[in-house]
Parts: C-alpha cells; sequence; structure tokens
C-alpha cells in the first residue's frame, strides 16, 4: 500500500473501507463526499434490494441443508454487501423448509444481489484509495483498472499498458473457463446445483455472468463424465482472476500516487 | 477415469496456476516468464510429493480392500 502524508487525507482508509462494507456509500459520506456516498448507497442497495425480490429471498436456500448458517453465506460474493446480506438473512434465512417451486426470474435475482456484493467491494475499494488522498492524477485511477479486471480478464492489465500479460491472462482463465464449461457440459452455469464452485467461477466478472444468462438452464439427462473437473476448472479461473485483480491494482495504485507526487512538486515548483 | 486424464487435466491447470502466480509475483513481464519453468517444475514435484505421501498413508492407515 502506498503511503501518503496526513496532511493529504480524507480520513482513515480502514475505517472508510469497514463502513462501506457494511452499507454502501458509509464510506464515501465518512469521508465528506456526500454525492458519491449517496450515489453509491442507493445503487447497490438498490440492486440487491431488486436481486432480493427478484429471487423471493431465497438465494441462499441453494444451500445444502447442512451447510445452512450465517457463516456459509460469508463465502458468497453478496458478503462483499455485509449489511444488505444480513438483512437479507435476517428477513428470508433459508427459506421454510419445505420443497416449493423457486419465483420465474430468481436466476437474474442471486444474479442481482451478487452483483450487488461484488460492486461494492470495488466502491470499498475507491473510499480506500479517497482515504489516503485528495488529489486526482492524470493516471489511471485504480479501481477503473481494478473494475476493468473484474469485468473482463486481462483488460485491466490491457488498459495499464501492459498488454502481452493482459493477453495472456485472458487466454489462460478464459481458456481454463471455457474448458471447464465444456467437461461439466454447462451443469457449472447453475448456483442452485453448485453452490460454492460457483462463488468462486463468479469472480470472473462478465464472462461468467455472460454464460449463465445465455446458457445457464442446462438440463442433465445423462452422467457428466468430466462434471468434477470441469467444476475445479471453471471455479478456478474465477479465483485465479483475484490474482489478476491484486496485480492490476498494485501497480495501479503505485502509478496514480507517484503521478500525483511529480503534479504536486510541479505545482510547487511553479 | 484414466490416470493419463487425470494427470494431463492437473498439468494444465498447474500451468495456470503457476503463470497467474508468477504475474503476481513479478511486475516485470520479462522475469515473471523466465522464472516459469522453474516455477512449474516446484509446483509439479511438490503436488507430486503430496500425492506420493497420500498415497503410502493410504497404503498405510486407510486402505480396506
Amino acid at each position: 500500500m502506498v503511503e501518503t502524508r496526513p496532511h493529504e487525507r480524507r480520513g482513515d482508509p480502514n475505517v472508510a473501507v469497514l463502513l462501506s462494507w457494511f452499507l454502501p456509500g458509509a464510506g464515501h459520506l465518512y469521508l465528506g463526499m456526500f454525492v458519491p456516498g449517496l450515489l453509491l448507497f442507493l445503487g447497490l442497495e438498490g440492486l440487491y434490494a431488486l436481486g432480493w425480490w427478484l429471487a423471493d429471498g431465497r438465494t441462499f436456500e441453494y444451500l445444502d441443508p447442512e451447510l445452512q448458517s450465517p457463516f456459509a453465506t460469508l463465502l458468497t460474493p453478496e458478503a462483499g454487501n455485509l449489511g444488505a446480506m444480513l438483512a437479507h438473512l435476517k428477513l428470508s434465512g433459508f427459506g421454510v423448509g419445505e420443497p416449493l417451486p423457486f419465483a420465474p426470474h430468481a436466476v437474474l435475482g442471486y444474479l442481482c444481489s451478487a452483483l450487488s456484493g461484488s460492486l461494492n467491494l470495488l466502491a470499498c475499494a475507491h473510499a480506500h484509495v479517497a482515504a489516503r488522498t485528495r488529489r486526482r492524477t492524470g493516471a489511471l485511477h485504480p479501481v477503473l483498472a481494478l473494475l476493468a479486471a473484474w469485468a473482463v480478464p486481462g483488460l485491466g492489465h490491457w488498459l495499464q499498458g501492459r498488454r502481452l500479460r493482459g493477453v495472456i491472462v485472458a487466454v489462460l482463465l478464459l481458456g481454463l473457463f471455457v474448458a471447464g464449461t465444456l467437461l461439466a457440459e454447462g451443469t457449472n452455469l447453475s448456483r442452485e446445483r453448485h453452490f460454492y464452485y460457483w462463488s468462486g467461477q463468479f469472480l470472473l466478472g462478465l464472462p461468467s455472468l455472460g454464460a449463465e444468462l445465455l446458457w445457464g438452464d442446462v438440463r442433465m439427462t445423462t452422467e457428466v463424465p468430466h462434471v468434477d473437473v470441469g467444476l475445479l476448472y471453471a471455479s478456478m479461473a474465477g479465483l485465479l482472476n483475484v490474482l489478476a485483480w491484486l496485480d492490476v491494482f498494485g501497480v495501479a495504485e503505485r502509478r496514480y500516487f507517484e503521478a500525483g507526487v511529480v503534479e504536486s512538486s510541479g505545482t510547487v515548483g511553479a | 477415469m484414466k490416470l493419463a486424464e487425470h494427470l494431463g487435466f492437473f498439468l494444465l491447470l498447474a500451468l495456470v496456476i503457476v503463470t497467474l502466480s508468477a504475474f503476481y509475483s513479478e511486475p516485470e513481464d520479462g522475469p515473471a516468464l523466465r522464472s516459469l519453468p522453474r516455477r512449474y517444475g516446484v509446483f509439479v514435484g511438490a503436488c507430486a510429493l503430496v500425492a506420493a505421501v497420500m498415497l503410502v498413508l493410504a497404503q498405510l492407515f486407510v486402505d480396506v480392500s
């Protein structure tokens, strides 16, 4: 993490992150950034609420009965928006324990709530950067780079000018995801079937989201011989994308703060 | 599943894991790519060692055949 001088800071970055994690926008409000804070709160809480409503609050019913506990839900993308997830558990829990048909838009619903959690992690990262500096520099904002890396594997590296690395990351991670999906014959694209593998796979960003929306309703009619390998590959593609995010964010953060120091020195010199 | 298939699937996944971890560890492309063969060898060797220990333990303690 790049350190800044106390007078440059808006507040404590750790406090800003914790507040944002619990309540989207709260970290920005703590830093005095009222408009971004309000927009993040409305956008991300609204997205989670929409997901909760579309899925009839039954997303966590997908968990196997023996795994249904509050700690189990911490391994889901929804945990990125902790306050909303806790409210979800309080309001809907794990269902009534009787087999009932799921809501017609349940898939879209859980994609919305998972997306809200993932995007709130980006908001947390933004609060952390905003807490450490008041300056805006000409360099690519670390959160924008992170958003690109989350959305499409390799895109964050590409935007940073590290194109060879971006292409290698994209080929490897997307190739692994496609191979996994083919080996699992599309059965990996279902949170209902594979709750935790799905959580890992969701970290791949838009490719996994798009694939699920397009081909997520595969029916199993025969045994899938390589389903275990397929699930492992698709899930690992998402988990390994986290390493790519950290790589992108670390470099973007360093460049952003170094650009700020150079610009600041130039202003003083003039 | 045949042993060769298992090994093939493992070696492919290991390549992706090692490449991403090399990129995470090395900010420059050149050193990261040059370190790949060594990292790959260490990773595969270490996994083989763990698998061997597990097989020995299985034979000694949990083989119910």
